[in-house]
């Protein structure tokens, strides 16, 4: 028996493929370029051929993410909240403050010490597309987003990058390299941006674990996150994965009749 | 146009005296709050502060305190605490950088040997220029176990009848108890008096310093005027506040007689309503001397001026004074009061600073701008903005639309340059 689980996001599409005994055995990342449903099933198809099964071995499919809605042959569609937590506890075993950085918008869970969502704090709609600004950052930088990191190592201190609209802080980007100011301390600035961003939601206890792409691509902001914080933050393993691993544990409880 | 800020604006010699008028403000009052020599009281910036003084406090007024963490740029360091903690960022970012900066332990109050905002024994608010200050002050209420108590006003004022007045005296009345228990005595009717006669004398003085923006080339402007309220604010009531203004007064009219502007040149007088955006006094004062515009007046530093405070009748002429504020007025006497200032200050353009998180001091959100347009020519622009969150200022926005507002200026006739 396989079951899968789907996290699609504004930004990547992340499926996993596991079995009965919950062992993972397939898993993709996919751009989310064009339409969802054509970005859900490159990734389906890369999970399962990683995993040598077929979609008629699925015994159940629960999907998560912003774009849940397109994956018709999904079983059951689940919160993102839901499943980033399931993802984490599933590593950790112990309550946290679970900081979830994706492309869209962030938000900070407590988890108690089953596994259950005590609270969940969402950004506000005027700062969403957190995730998504540093990718706007890059452009401006004229850096692929992936290099956004490496930039921001070569600065000594972070360029103030404040507003919360991404609108507003782009032109303060544009504003900063008018000034004169490096791409490096814009890099780190607009790292630190989505760090204080995420401070103004709730206040972070320790342990604060992370999941979500941004810590994948860009440590910066987690150093950052525990700058401002004060509190020891760590990243989950394979941060980009936990909603979709999450997933995959409901779709393994549906199987088991859970 | 290159935004290469130029030196603005002559300094005024008073301002080492006002630091040190500042600097003794703080140093008493938190003096009395770590020596517990007298009963300290926070008090909101147009609240009935002479009751407290009567009564012998020494007060302490957090919106100086948000100015001030927003004048140094440290609120938006400071406010994401508020925010985490359920005060949204949509409410007044001078509550959210004051909380902010009490949950953080950092102010600007250690510049002046403060290790932080004094704790009260009391708060004392008036919802005449917004509900904030209430919450405000109840958050340090529950803090610190101490009374909040304060009157409940009416706002949107159209005419003030005596039945608002007779509303507001009977509140005042009905503070007395509490203020009286916590400071230990009984309010004497001369004291008060006293309180109220010194009120309005700094008042007026105030008001006289104001008018020097009215000559021209304007000898003061807004930029300058945002500093120099300090006393206006913190020291109402106080002998101290009058005599900094007899000094600015005599200093400003010195520069009046010998026809000095605040700026080297002034080709276009311009209006500012609504509130300073602290964070950016400087860059703003600065683009403004570049474009040779004197802001000769505003709505909010004339906020501290009390025409209607009379000692003969102390608490009816307080109740009166605190209905009559602009703030707490309906658009009516807003537009009727803006029209005044545009004669009496002969300005070509009036700015509306759309304050986010000020709502009742944003006077942009219900056509007046355009209402005051039409009924003066007088060309207006709205900028949006802040008193405190940047986060919400655009430079280039601001600065852009400053310029081309200047520019329609100059496009409405050729004016010539009054020079210092």
């Amino acid at each position: 028996m396989v079951v899968a689980g789907a996290d699609v996001g504004t930004e990547c599409v992340k499926a996993i493929v596991a079995t009965g005994d919950g062992k993972v055995v397939g898993r993709a990342v996919v751009p989310t370029r064009g339409y969802f449903q054509d970005c859900f099933q490159e990734a389906m198809s890369n999970a399962l051929g990683e995993a040598q099964a077929q979609v008629s071995d699925l015994r159940s499919l629960v999907v998560t993410g912003f774009g849940a809605s397109c994956a018709a042959m999904a079983t059951q569609t689940t919160t993102e909240t839901l499943c980033h937590a399931r993802g984490a506890f599933h590593h950790l075993q112990k309550p946290m403050t679970l900081v979830d950085i994706g492309g869209r918008d962030p938000r900070v869970v407590r988890v108690d010490e089953r596994g259950a969502v005590l609270s969940v704090k969402s950004v506000r709609k005027c700062a969403v597309g957190i995730g998504t600004f540093l990718m706007f950052t890059s452009r401006h930088l004229d850096v692929h987003p992936t290099r956004l990191m490496d930039l921001a190592t070569t600065a000594g201190k972070p360029a103030r990058v404040g507003s919360y609209c991404s609108v507003f802080a782009e032109v303060e980007v544009i504003e900063l390299l008018r000034s004169g100011a490096t791409a490096g301390e814009i890099a780190l600035g607009a790292m630190y941006s989505v760090a204080d961003r995420i401070m103004e939601m709730d206040r972070l206890e320790g342990p604060v674990m992370i999941s979500g792409g941004v810590c994948e691509y860009f440590p910066g902001v987690v150093k950052a996150l525990g700058e401002r914080s004060g509190c020891p933050v760590e990243i989950i393993p394979e941060p980009i994965m936990a909603g979709a691993l999450g997933a995959a544990l409901y779709a393994l409880d549906s199987a088991r009749g859970g | 146009m290159a935004s290469t800020p130029r030196a603005a604006e002559a300094p005024l010699a008073s301002g080492a005296r006002l630091k040190e008028v500042m600097g003794a403000h703080f140093a008493g009052v938190d003096r009395a709050a770590r020596e517990r020599s007298a009963p300290v009281a926070w008090c909101t910036s147009v609240g009935p502060v002479e009751l407290l003084r009567a009564l012998g406090y020494q007060v302490f007024f957090p919106e100086n305190h948000g100015a001030l963490l927003g004048a140094t740029r440290m609120a938006n360091e400071v406010m994401g605490r508020a925010h985490a903690l359920g005060y949204s960022p949509d409410i007044c970012s001078y509550l959210t950088s004051d909380i902010g900066s009490y949950l953080q332990g950092k102010t600007p109050l250690q510049r002046h040997g403060l290790s932080g905002a004094p704790r009260a024994d009391l708060l004392l608010y008036s919802t005449n220029q917004c509900r904030e200050v209430r919450d405000w002050f109840e958050f340090y209420g529950r803090e610190w176990n101490v009374p909040v108590v304060g009157v409940t006003s009416f706002r949107d004022v159209g005419e003030v009848e005596p039945h608002h007045v007779d509303a507001i005296v009977r509140q005042l009345e009905g503070l007395v108890p509490t203020l009286e228990s916590v400071a230990g005595r009984r309010l004497e009717g001369p004291r008060l008096e006293e309180a109220v006669a010194l009120s309005r004398t700094s008042s007026d003085l105030w008001k006289s310093c104001l008018r020097a923006g009215a000559a021209r080339p304007a000898a003061l402007t807004f930029f300058d005027g945002t500093i120099h309220m300090g006393p206006a604010v913190v020291l109402r009531g106080t002998q101290e506040a009058c005599d900094y203004y007899r000094l600015l007064e005599a200093e400003l009219q010195a520069r009046v007689r010998a026809g000095a502007g605040a700026l080297p040149r002034e080709r276009f007088r311009i209006y500012w309503d609504g509130m300073p955006v602290w964070g950016r006094l400087r860059d703003l004062g600065a683009l403004f001397a570049r474009l040779e515009t004197s802001v000769v007046a505003s709505t909010y530093c004339n906020s501290w001026v009390f025409d209607a405070l009379d000692p003969r009748d102390p608490l009816r002429s307080m109740a009166q004074a605190s209905l009559e504020l602009f703030i707490a007025r309906a658009e009516g006497p807003k537009h009727r009061y803006l029209e005044s200032m545009v004669r009496e200050f002969s300005v070509d353009g009036v700015l509306f600073h759309d304050s986010r998180t000020c709502p009742n001091n944003s006077n942009a959100r219900f056509g007046l701008p355009q209402r005051l347009r039409r009924a003066t020519g007088t060309p207006v622009l709205v900028i949006d903005g802040d008193l405190n969150d940047l986060r919400c200022f655009s430079d280039e926005q601001a600065h852009t639309n400053i310029e081309g507002f200047v520019e329609q200026l100059e496009g409405a006739g050729p004016r010539a340059p009054v020079s210092a």
